[in-house]
Protein backbone atom coordinates (compact mmCIF):
# COMPACT_ATOMS: atom_id res chain seq x y z
CA UNK A 1 0.00 0.00 0.00
CA UNK A 2 1.12 3.35 -0.91
CA UNK A 3 1.97 5.72 2.16
CA UNK A 4 -0.35 9.10 2.58
CA UNK A 5 2.91 10.85 2.93
CA UNK A 6 6.66 9.85 2.60
CA UNK A 7 8.90 12.65 4.11
CA UNK A 8 12.81 11.68 3.15
CA UNK A 9 15.79 13.13 4.65
CA UNK A 10 14.34 16.93 4.53
CA UNK A 11 16.21 19.43 5.54
CA UNK A 12 15.00 23.24 5.05
CA UNK A 13 16.68 26.39 6.07
CA UNK A 14 14.40 29.95 5.87
CA UNK A 15 17.76 32.02 4.52
CA UNK A 16 20.37 31.31 6.60
CA UNK A 17 18.37 29.83 9.36
CA UNK A 18 18.32 26.25 9.53
CA UNK A 19 14.88 24.77 10.72
CA UNK A 20 14.26 21.51 10.36
CA UNK A 21 17.23 18.68 9.20
CA UNK A 22 17.28 15.40 7.47
CA UNK A 23 13.77 14.91 8.90
CA UNK A 24 12.67 11.91 7.52
CA UNK A 25 8.63 10.30 8.47
CA UNK A 26 6.10 8.07 7.23
CA UNK A 27 2.54 8.36 7.26
CA UNK A 28 0.30 5.41 6.69
CA UNK A 29 -2.85 5.63 5.61
CA UNK A 30 -5.56 6.47 8.36
CA UNK A 31 -2.88 7.51 10.92
CA UNK A 32 -4.03 10.15 13.08
CA UNK A 33 -0.39 11.65 13.55
CA UNK A 34 -0.03 14.50 16.23
CA UNK A 35 3.24 16.84 14.98
CA UNK A 36 4.19 18.65 18.41
CA UNK A 37 7.37 20.10 19.62
CA UNK A 38 8.48 24.02 21.00
CA UNK A 39 8.03 27.13 19.08
CA UNK A 40 10.39 27.68 16.36
CA UNK A 41 10.77 24.00 16.23
CA UNK A 42 9.62 23.57 12.42
CA UNK A 43 6.09 22.32 13.04
CA UNK A 44 4.42 24.32 10.51
CA UNK A 45 7.34 24.70 8.27
CA UNK A 46 7.06 20.63 7.97
CA UNK A 47 3.26 21.28 7.41
CA UNK A 48 4.10 23.65 4.50
CA UNK A 49 6.55 21.53 2.88
CA UNK A 50 4.11 18.63 3.17
CA UNK A 51 1.62 20.91 1.13
CA UNK A 52 4.05 22.25 -1.38
CA UNK A 53 3.89 25.72 -0.15
CA UNK A 54 7.55 25.12 0.52
CA UNK A 55 9.93 23.49 -0.98
CA UNK A 56 12.26 21.35 0.82
CA UNK A 57 16.28 22.64 0.84
CA UNK A 58 17.32 18.61 0.57
CA UNK A 59 15.67 15.51 0.23
CA UNK A 60 12.36 14.52 -0.98
CA UNK A 61 8.12 14.46 0.13
CA UNK A 62 5.88 12.42 -1.47
CA UNK A 63 1.94 12.30 -1.02
CA UNK A 64 0.68 9.17 -2.12
CA UNK A 65 3.75 8.88 -4.54
CA UNK A 66 3.69 12.39 -6.18
CA UNK A 67 5.09 15.71 -5.47
CA UNK A 68 2.18 17.70 -3.19
CA UNK A 69 1.93 20.10 -5.43
CA UNK A 70 0.81 17.59 -8.30
CA UNK A 71 -1.86 16.16 -5.80
CA UNK A 72 -3.28 19.45 -4.25
CA UNK A 73 -6.90 17.31 -4.73
CA UNK A 74 -5.44 14.60 -2.39
CA UNK A 75 -4.84 17.31 0.60
CA UNK A 76 -7.16 19.31 2.26
CA UNK A 77 -6.02 21.99 4.66
CA UNK A 78 -6.89 24.14 7.03
CA UNK A 79 -4.79 26.82 8.13
CA UNK A 80 -3.51 28.93 11.25
CA UNK A 81 -5.46 31.60 12.67
CA UNK A 82 -8.72 31.25 11.13
CA UNK A 83 -9.43 35.10 13.32
CA UNK A 84 -7.54 36.91 10.89
CA UNK A 85 -9.62 38.57 8.22
CA UNK A 86 -13.00 38.31 10.14
CA UNK A 87 -14.25 41.84 8.71
CA UNK A 88 -14.30 40.77 4.98
CA UNK A 89 -17.64 40.39 3.45
CA UNK A 90 -17.93 36.86 2.80
CA UNK A 91 -20.78 34.38 3.95
CA UNK A 92 -20.10 31.14 5.00
CA UNK A 93 -20.91 29.09 2.25
CA UNK A 94 -18.46 31.13 -0.17
CA UNK A 95 -15.79 30.35 2.39
CA UNK A 96 -16.88 26.62 2.05
CA UNK A 97 -17.28 26.80 -1.96
CA UNK A 98 -13.21 28.04 -2.32
CA UNK A 99 -12.40 24.77 -1.38
CA UNK A 100 -13.08 23.48 -4.52
CA UNK A 101 -10.32 22.72 -7.07
CA UNK A 102 -10.39 24.34 -10.08
CA UNK A 103 -10.98 22.63 -13.54
CA UNK A 104 -14.63 22.31 -15.04
CA UNK A 105 -16.51 25.19 -14.13
CA UNK A 106 -19.33 27.17 -15.53
CA UNK A 107 -18.84 30.73 -16.88
CA UNK A 108 -20.26 32.61 -13.73
CA UNK A 109 -20.58 31.44 -10.23
CA UNK A 110 -20.55 27.76 -8.93
CA UNK A 111 -22.27 24.79 -9.99
CA UNK A 112 -25.07 22.70 -8.96
CA UNK A 113 -23.00 19.70 -7.71
CA UNK A 114 -20.95 22.39 -6.52
CA UNK A 115 -22.88 24.12 -3.82
CA UNK A 116 -24.32 20.33 -3.30
CA UNK A 117 -21.15 19.04 -2.03
CA UNK A 118 -20.16 22.45 -0.36
CA UNK A 119 -23.55 22.16 1.65
CA UNK A 120 -22.69 18.44 2.73
CA UNK A 121 -19.60 19.60 3.88
CA UNK A 122 -21.42 21.86 6.06
CA UNK A 123 -23.81 19.07 7.28
CA UNK A 124 -20.52 16.96 8.12
CA UNK A 125 -19.04 19.40 10.52
CA UNK A 126 -22.70 20.42 12.08
CA UNK A 127 -22.70 24.18 10.55
CA UNK A 128 -25.20 23.85 7.71
CA UNK A 129 -27.61 26.02 9.53
CA UNK A 130 -24.74 28.67 8.99
CA UNK A 131 -24.65 28.66 5.61
CA UNK A 132 -25.70 32.30 4.58
CA UNK A 133 -24.13 33.90 7.94
CA UNK A 134 -21.34 36.27 7.36
CA UNK A 135 -17.93 34.33 8.44
CA UNK A 136 -17.33 37.57 11.21
CA UNK A 137 -20.25 36.82 13.01
CA UNK A 138 -19.54 33.27 14.31
CA UNK A 139 -17.27 32.31 17.13
CA UNK A 140 -13.71 31.17 16.98
CA UNK A 141 -14.62 27.70 17.27
CA UNK A 142 -17.33 27.85 14.83
CA UNK A 143 -14.83 29.39 12.15
CA UNK A 144 -12.43 26.77 12.77
CA UNK A 145 -15.41 23.85 11.78
CA UNK A 146 -16.09 26.13 8.79
CA UNK A 147 -12.58 25.93 7.81
CA UNK A 148 -12.45 22.12 8.15
CA UNK A 149 -15.60 22.16 6.15
CA UNK A 150 -13.64 23.92 3.52
CA UNK A 151 -10.74 21.65 3.50
CA UNK A 152 -13.71 18.93 3.21
CA UNK A 153 -14.83 20.12 -0.36
CA UNK A 154 -12.59 18.66 -2.26
CA UNK A 155 -12.84 15.39 -0.78
CA UNK A 156 -9.68 14.78 -0.01
CA UNK A 157 -7.51 11.84 1.57
CA UNK A 158 -5.63 13.52 3.87
CA UNK A 159 -6.56 16.34 6.27
CA UNK A 160 -3.45 18.96 7.75
CA UNK A 161 -4.48 20.88 10.14
CA UNK A 162 -2.12 23.81 12.05
CA UNK A 163 -3.19 24.57 15.35
CA UNK A 164 -6.96 23.72 15.09
CA UNK A 165 -7.48 24.74 18.83
CA UNK A 166 -5.53 27.87 19.03
CA UNK A 167 -7.89 30.20 20.78
CA UNK A 168 -11.17 28.04 20.70
CA UNK A 169 -12.47 27.88 24.28
CA UNK A 170 -11.61 24.37 26.13
CA UNK A 171 -15.40 22.94 25.33
CA UNK A 172 -14.71 23.90 21.22
CA UNK A 173 -11.31 22.16 21.18
CA UNK A 174 -12.98 18.99 22.48
CA UNK A 175 -15.49 19.13 19.64
CA UNK A 176 -13.08 19.62 17.38
CA UNK A 177 -10.97 16.73 18.02
CA UNK A 178 -14.12 14.86 18.59
CA UNK A 179 -14.99 15.67 14.63
CA UNK A 180 -11.75 14.88 13.72
CA UNK A 181 -11.97 11.18 15.16
CA UNK A 182 -14.85 10.91 12.95
CA UNK A 183 -13.38 12.17 9.71
CA UNK A 184 -10.16 9.88 10.73
CA UNK A 185 -12.54 6.79 10.08
CA UNK A 186 -12.38 7.48 6.22
CA UNK A 187 -9.11 9.62 5.81
CA UNK A 188 -5.48 10.47 7.40
CA UNK A 189 -5.64 13.34 9.57
CA UNK A 190 -2.43 15.23 10.50
CA UNK A 191 -2.54 17.76 13.32
CA UNK A 192 0.03 20.40 14.33
CA UNK A 193 -1.04 21.36 17.83
CA UNK A 194 0.14 22.55 21.14
CA UNK A 195 -2.69 20.91 23.31
CA UNK A 196 -0.69 18.06 23.74
CA UNK A 197 -2.67 16.26 26.68
CA UNK A 198 -5.84 17.13 24.44
CA UNK A 199 -4.04 15.72 21.14
CA UNK A 200 -2.27 12.78 22.21
CA UNK A 201 -5.35 11.32 23.00
CA UNK A 202 -6.76 11.27 19.99
CA UNK A 203 -4.08 10.64 17.90
CA UNK A 204 -2.41 7.42 17.16
CA UNK A 205 0.92 8.64 16.24
CA UNK A 206 2.99 11.31 17.27
CA UNK A 207 5.90 13.26 15.89
CA UNK A 208 8.07 15.69 17.72
CA UNK A 209 9.79 18.19 16.13
CA UNK A 210 12.85 20.45 17.12
CA UNK A 211 14.95 20.87 14.11
CA UNK A 212 15.38 16.76 14.55
CA UNK A 213 12.29 14.81 14.47
CA UNK A 214 11.35 11.88 17.04
CA UNK A 215 8.44 9.35 16.17
CA UNK A 216 6.16 7.39 18.32
CA UNK A 217 3.68 5.08 18.12
CA UNK A 218 1.02 5.50 21.16
CA UNK A 219 -2.06 3.86 19.78
CA UNK A 220 -1.77 1.93 23.37
CA UNK A 221 -1.62 5.10 25.51
CA UNK A 222 -1.50 3.32 29.14
CA UNK A 223 0.96 1.18 28.09
CA UNK A 224 3.25 3.57 26.42
CA UNK A 225 3.21 6.66 29.36
CA UNK A 226 4.10 5.68 32.34
CA UNK A 227 3.57 9.35 33.63
CA UNK A 228 0.10 8.35 33.41
CA UNK A 229 -1.12 8.13 37.37
CA UNK A 230 -2.47 4.94 38.92
CA UNK A 231 -6.27 6.32 37.92
CA UNK A 232 -4.97 6.69 34.77
CA UNK A 233 -6.73 10.27 34.73
CA UNK A 234 -3.99 13.12 35.58
CA UNK A 235 -0.88 12.82 32.85
CA UNK A 236 2.20 14.97 33.20
CA UNK A 237 2.49 17.09 30.65
CA UNK A 238 6.31 17.95 31.40
CA UNK A 239 7.80 14.49 32.29
CA UNK A 240 6.18 13.31 28.47
CA UNK A 241 7.68 16.40 26.31
CA UNK A 242 11.16 15.03 28.06
CA UNK A 243 10.32 11.80 26.43
CA UNK A 244 8.58 12.89 23.64
CA UNK A 245 11.65 15.27 22.57
CA UNK A 246 14.37 12.84 23.65
CA UNK A 247 16.81 11.28 21.04
CA UNK A 248 16.23 7.95 21.70
CA UNK A 249 13.04 6.65 23.00
CA UNK A 250 12.77 3.67 25.13
CA UNK A 251 9.16 3.69 25.39
CA UNK A 252 8.03 2.60 21.83
CA UNK A 253 8.12 -0.97 21.11
CA UNK A 254 11.08 -0.86 19.39
CA UNK A 255 9.88 -3.68 17.03
CA UNK A 256 7.10 -1.36 15.32
CA UNK A 257 9.50 1.83 15.78
CA UNK A 258 11.94 3.46 13.21
CA UNK A 259 14.05 5.71 15.72
CA UNK A 260 14.76 8.68 13.75
CA UNK A 261 16.77 11.29 15.00
CA UNK B 1 -29.76 74.04 -12.33
CA UNK B 2 -31.81 72.16 -14.82
CA UNK B 3 -30.94 74.52 -17.65
CA UNK B 4 -27.51 73.25 -17.07
CA UNK B 5 -28.00 70.60 -18.20
CA UNK B 6 -28.38 71.43 -21.54
CA UNK B 7 -24.39 72.42 -21.97
CA UNK B 8 -22.11 69.32 -23.47
CA UNK B 9 -19.58 70.11 -20.93
CA UNK B 10 -22.10 69.54 -18.19
CA UNK B 11 -23.19 66.30 -19.60
CA UNK B 12 -20.58 65.33 -19.99
CA UNK B 13 -19.21 65.89 -16.33
CA UNK B 14 -22.12 64.19 -14.90
CA UNK B 15 -21.19 60.70 -17.49
CA UNK B 16 -17.84 60.80 -16.62
CA UNK B 17 -19.00 61.43 -12.98
CA UNK B 18 -20.76 58.33 -12.75
CA UNK B 19 -18.82 55.90 -14.83
CA UNK B 20 -15.83 56.86 -12.83
CA UNK B 21 -17.63 56.25 -9.52
CA UNK B 22 -18.53 52.97 -10.90
CA UNK B 23 -15.38 51.90 -11.41
CA UNK B 24 -14.20 53.43 -8.17
CA UNK B 25 -16.71 51.73 -6.54
CA UNK B 26 -15.92 48.46 -7.43
CA UNK B 27 -11.87 48.41 -7.41
CA UNK B 28 -11.99 50.25 -4.25
CA UNK B 29 -13.88 47.50 -2.80
CA UNK B 30 -10.78 45.33 -3.96
CA UNK B 31 -8.05 47.51 -3.35
CA UNK B 32 -9.73 47.59 0.47
CA UNK B 33 -10.05 44.13 1.09
CA UNK B 34 -6.82 43.05 0.21
CA UNK B 35 -5.15 45.68 1.61
CA UNK B 36 -3.69 48.01 -1.01
CA UNK B 37 -4.62 51.31 -0.53
CA UNK B 38 -1.13 52.66 0.28
CA UNK B 39 0.16 50.95 -2.95
CA UNK B 40 -3.06 52.25 -4.73
CA UNK B 41 -1.97 55.69 -3.26
CA UNK B 42 1.51 55.18 -5.14
CA UNK B 43 0.31 54.48 -8.64
CA UNK B 44 -1.66 57.97 -8.52
CA UNK B 45 0.92 59.68 -7.75
CA UNK B 46 3.55 57.72 -10.11
CA UNK B 47 0.91 58.33 -12.76
CA UNK B 48 1.92 61.35 -12.82
CA UNK B 49 5.07 60.48 -14.73
CA UNK B 50 3.36 59.69 -17.26
CA UNK B 51 1.12 63.08 -18.09
CA UNK B 52 4.54 64.81 -18.30
CA UNK B 53 5.69 62.12 -20.69
CA UNK B 54 2.39 62.54 -22.53
CA UNK B 55 2.84 66.52 -22.48
CA UNK B 56 6.71 65.97 -23.56
CA UNK B 57 6.29 63.44 -26.18
CA UNK B 58 3.21 64.97 -27.19
CA UNK B 59 0.76 61.69 -26.78
CA UNK B 60 -2.82 61.94 -25.07
CA UNK B 61 -2.08 62.43 -21.67
CA UNK B 62 -4.78 59.27 -21.00
CA UNK B 63 -2.17 56.82 -22.86
CA UNK B 64 0.85 58.09 -21.28
CA UNK B 65 -0.99 58.51 -17.54
CA UNK B 66 -2.38 54.67 -18.29
CA UNK B 67 0.89 53.07 -19.46
CA UNK B 68 2.99 55.01 -16.44
CA UNK B 69 0.20 53.62 -13.89
CA UNK B 70 0.15 50.11 -15.19
CA UNK B 71 4.14 50.15 -15.63
CA UNK B 72 3.89 51.41 -11.54
CA UNK B 73 1.56 48.20 -11.14
CA UNK B 74 3.70 45.90 -12.41
CA UNK B 75 6.76 46.77 -10.53
CA UNK B 76 5.17 47.02 -7.26
CA UNK B 77 3.36 43.39 -7.95
CA UNK B 78 6.79 42.22 -8.87
CA UNK B 79 8.30 44.00 -5.51
CA UNK B 80 5.17 42.93 -3.66
CA UNK B 81 5.32 39.01 -4.39
CA UNK B 82 9.47 38.47 -4.74
CA UNK B 83 10.79 40.88 -2.33
CA UNK B 84 8.03 41.77 0.58
CA UNK B 85 11.29 43.07 3.26
CA UNK B 86 10.83 46.88 3.20
CA UNK B 87 7.87 46.93 0.34
CA UNK B 88 6.76 50.23 1.92
CA UNK B 89 9.73 51.97 1.19
CA UNK B 90 9.49 50.94 -2.60
CA UNK B 91 6.19 52.24 -3.11
CA UNK B 92 6.69 55.58 -1.16
CA UNK B 93 9.72 55.50 -3.59
CA UNK B 94 7.48 54.69 -6.77
CA UNK B 95 5.22 57.52 -5.31
CA UNK B 96 7.47 60.39 -5.13
CA UNK B 97 9.54 59.40 -8.03
CA UNK B 98 6.38 59.58 -10.36
CA UNK B 99 5.73 62.41 -9.21
CA UNK B 100 9.51 64.16 -9.95
CA UNK B 101 9.55 62.70 -12.92
CA UNK B 102 6.64 64.20 -14.56
CA UNK B 103 7.48 67.67 -12.99
CA UNK B 104 10.44 67.35 -14.38
CA UNK B 105 9.10 66.62 -17.96
CA UNK B 106 7.11 69.09 -17.92
CA UNK B 107 9.54 72.07 -16.94
CA UNK B 108 11.81 70.46 -20.12
CA UNK B 109 8.64 71.01 -22.27
CA UNK B 110 9.25 73.89 -23.95
CA UNK B 111 6.18 77.05 -23.94
CA UNK B 112 3.94 74.55 -22.70
CA UNK B 113 2.35 76.11 -19.66
CA UNK B 114 0.40 72.85 -18.12
CA UNK B 115 -1.93 73.48 -15.45
CA UNK B 116 -0.84 70.93 -12.36
CA UNK B 117 -3.61 71.95 -10.67
CA UNK B 118 -6.23 70.38 -12.73
CA UNK B 119 -4.35 66.81 -12.70
CA UNK B 120 -3.95 67.14 -8.43
CA UNK B 121 -7.43 67.80 -8.32
CA UNK B 122 -9.45 66.81 -11.51
CA UNK B 123 -10.82 68.60 -14.19
CA UNK B 124 -14.62 67.33 -14.55
CA UNK B 125 -15.94 70.27 -16.89
CA UNK B 126 -13.37 69.55 -19.38
CA UNK B 127 -14.06 66.20 -19.95
CA UNK B 128 -14.18 65.17 -23.99
CA UNK B 129 -15.96 62.77 -25.51
CA UNK B 130 -12.76 60.61 -26.18
CA UNK B 131 -12.74 60.88 -22.68
CA UNK B 132 -15.84 59.12 -22.03
CA UNK B 133 -15.35 56.65 -24.46
CA UNK B 134 -12.05 55.28 -22.94
CA UNK B 135 -13.81 55.49 -19.49
CA UNK B 136 -16.87 53.62 -20.46
CA UNK B 137 -14.81 50.82 -22.45
CA UNK B 138 -12.69 50.36 -19.01
CA UNK B 139 -15.59 50.22 -16.82
CA UNK B 140 -17.16 47.70 -19.44
CA UNK B 141 -13.69 45.76 -18.94
CA UNK B 142 -13.84 45.71 -15.02
CA UNK B 143 -17.03 44.35 -14.90
CA UNK B 144 -16.34 41.77 -17.35
CA UNK B 145 -13.63 40.44 -15.75
CA UNK B 146 -14.75 40.78 -11.89
CA UNK B 147 -17.83 38.75 -13.08
CA UNK B 148 -16.02 36.01 -15.06
CA UNK B 149 -13.46 35.67 -12.54
CA UNK B 150 -15.18 36.67 -9.67
CA UNK B 151 -14.51 32.84 -7.92
CA UNK B 152 -10.52 33.46 -8.39
CA UNK B 153 -10.42 37.12 -7.64
CA UNK B 154 -12.76 36.09 -4.16
CA UNK B 155 -10.24 33.17 -3.29
CA UNK B 156 -7.04 36.00 -3.67
CA UNK B 157 -8.36 38.24 -1.50
CA UNK B 158 -10.10 36.19 0.53
CA UNK B 159 -7.20 33.86 1.85
CA UNK B 160 -4.43 33.93 -1.22
CA UNK B 161 -2.40 30.80 0.37
CA UNK B 162 -5.61 28.55 0.50
CA UNK B 163 -6.17 29.97 -2.99
CA UNK B 164 -3.03 28.89 -4.69
CA UNK B 165 -3.46 25.54 -3.23
CA UNK B 166 -6.77 25.11 -5.04
CA UNK B 167 -4.58 25.70 -8.33
CA UNK B 168 -5.52 29.04 -8.25
CA UNK B 169 -2.58 31.47 -10.24
CA UNK B 170 -2.50 33.51 -7.08
CA UNK B 171 0.68 35.96 -8.86
CA UNK B 172 -1.72 36.48 -11.78
CA UNK B 173 -4.58 37.70 -9.96
CA UNK B 174 -2.73 39.80 -7.57
CA UNK B 175 -0.78 41.78 -10.84
CA UNK B 176 -4.47 42.11 -12.59
CA UNK B 177 -6.12 43.96 -9.67
CA UNK B 178 -3.53 46.08 -9.55
CA UNK B 179 -3.31 47.38 -12.92
CA UNK B 180 -6.81 47.35 -13.06
CA UNK B 181 -6.93 50.19 -10.27
CA UNK B 182 -3.60 51.57 -12.22
CA UNK B 183 -5.81 52.55 -14.57
CA UNK B 184 -8.88 52.47 -12.97
CA UNK B 185 -6.71 55.90 -10.55
CA UNK B 186 -6.19 56.84 -14.30
CA UNK B 187 -9.80 57.69 -15.55
CA UNK B 188 -10.45 59.11 -12.15
CA UNK B 189 -7.43 62.00 -12.03
CA UNK B 190 -10.10 63.36 -14.16
CA UNK B 191 -12.82 63.09 -11.55
CA UNK B 192 -11.10 64.28 -8.79
CA UNK B 193 -7.31 64.46 -9.15
CA UNK B 194 -4.71 62.06 -8.84
CA UNK B 195 -4.19 63.39 -4.95
CA UNK B 196 -7.91 63.22 -3.49
CA UNK B 197 -8.47 59.86 -6.21
CA UNK B 198 -7.77 57.71 -2.32
CA UNK B 199 -10.73 59.25 -0.97
CA UNK B 200 -13.08 58.27 -3.42
CA UNK B 201 -11.90 54.80 -3.26
CA UNK B 202 -12.04 54.11 0.19
CA UNK B 203 -14.76 56.51 1.92
CA UNK B 204 -18.05 54.36 -0.21
CA UNK B 205 -16.41 51.09 0.51
CA UNK B 206 -16.14 51.69 3.79
CA UNK B 207 -19.64 52.65 4.16
CA UNK B 208 -20.28 49.18 1.76
CA UNK B 209 -18.05 47.14 3.84
CA UNK B 210 -20.36 47.29 6.56
CA UNK B 211 -24.11 47.08 4.90
CA UNK B 212 -22.92 43.98 2.95
CA UNK B 213 -22.42 40.09 3.68
CA UNK B 214 -20.61 39.45 -0.05
CA UNK B 215 -17.89 40.85 -1.44
CA UNK B 216 -20.19 41.40 -4.72
CA UNK B 217 -22.46 42.38 -2.74
CA UNK B 218 -20.06 45.26 -1.52
CA UNK B 219 -18.85 46.00 -4.83
CA UNK B 220 -22.06 46.80 -6.18
CA UNK B 221 -23.27 49.22 -3.12
CA UNK B 222 -20.04 51.06 -3.27
CA UNK B 223 -20.87 51.73 -6.47
CA UNK B 224 -23.86 53.37 -6.08
CA UNK B 225 -22.65 54.79 -2.93
CA UNK B 226 -19.91 56.51 -4.42
CA UNK B 227 -21.90 57.39 -7.60
CA UNK B 228 -24.38 59.27 -5.14
CA UNK B 229 -22.05 60.96 -3.44
CA UNK B 230 -19.70 62.27 -6.85
CA UNK B 231 -23.74 63.80 -8.13
CA UNK B 232 -24.03 65.36 -4.90
CA UNK B 233 -20.27 66.84 -5.15
CA UNK B 234 -20.97 68.43 -8.60
CA UNK B 235 -24.19 69.55 -7.44
CA UNK B 236 -22.77 70.97 -4.31
CA UNK B 237 -19.51 72.68 -6.90
CA UNK B 238 -21.96 74.22 -9.07
CA UNK B 239 -24.33 75.53 -7.12
CA UNK B 240 -21.52 77.49 -4.74
CA UNK B 241 -18.91 77.77 -7.38
CA UNK B 242 -16.43 75.77 -5.62
CA UNK B 243 -13.31 73.10 -7.27
CA UNK B 244 -15.40 70.10 -8.35
CA UNK B 245 -12.86 67.10 -7.16
CA UNK B 246 -12.82 68.76 -3.81
CA UNK B 247 -16.05 69.30 -3.22
CA UNK B 248 -16.96 65.59 -4.24
CA UNK B 249 -14.60 64.23 -1.09
CA UNK B 250 -16.16 66.74 1.16
CA UNK B 251 -19.65 65.36 0.61
CA UNK B 252 -18.10 62.03 0.42
CA UNK B 253 -16.46 62.90 4.06
CA UNK B 254 -19.64 64.31 5.05
CA UNK B 255 -21.60 61.41 4.04
CA UNK B 256 -19.46 58.97 5.68
CA UNK B 257 -20.12 61.17 8.80
CA UNK B 258 -23.55 61.18 9.05
CA UNK B 259 -23.09 57.01 8.63
CA UNK B 260 -21.04 57.03 11.11
CA UNK B 261 -23.60 58.44 13.43
CA UNK B 262 -26.39 57.16 12.56
CA UNK B 263 -24.87 53.15 13.04
CA UNK B 264 -23.28 54.65 16.55
CA UNK B 265 -27.16 55.29 17.48
CA UNK B 266 -28.39 51.81 16.27
CA UNK B 267 -26.18 50.38 18.83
Amino acid sequence: MKKAVEVNNVSFAYESETVLEQVTLAVEERDFLAIIGPNGGGKSTLLKLMLGLLKPDAGTIEVYGKAPSKSLSLIGYVPQNTNVNTDFPIKVIEVVLMGHVGGKRPLWGYGKEEATCAMGALREVGMEAYADRKIGDLSGGQRQRVMIARALCAHPRILLLDEPTASIDAQGQKEIYELLKKLNSTMTIIVVSHDISVILEYATKAAHINHYLTYHDIRDKSKLFHTHDEAGEHFCEIEMLQMLGAEQCTNCDPTQEKETK
Amino acid sequence: MIEALSFAFVQHALIAGVLVSMAAGIIGSLIVVNRMVFLAGGMAHASYGGIGLAVFFGFPIFLGASLFAVAAALLIAYLTLHDRHRIDTFIGLIWAVGMAIGVILIDLTPGYNVDLMSYLFGSILAVSSADLYFMGALLAVIVLVVTLRYRDILAVSYDSEYASLRGVNVRFFYALILVLSALTVVIAIKVVGLILVIAMLTIPVYIAERLSSSLMGMMILSGIIATLFTLGGLWFSYSYDLTSGASIILVSAAGLGVFLLLQKGKR
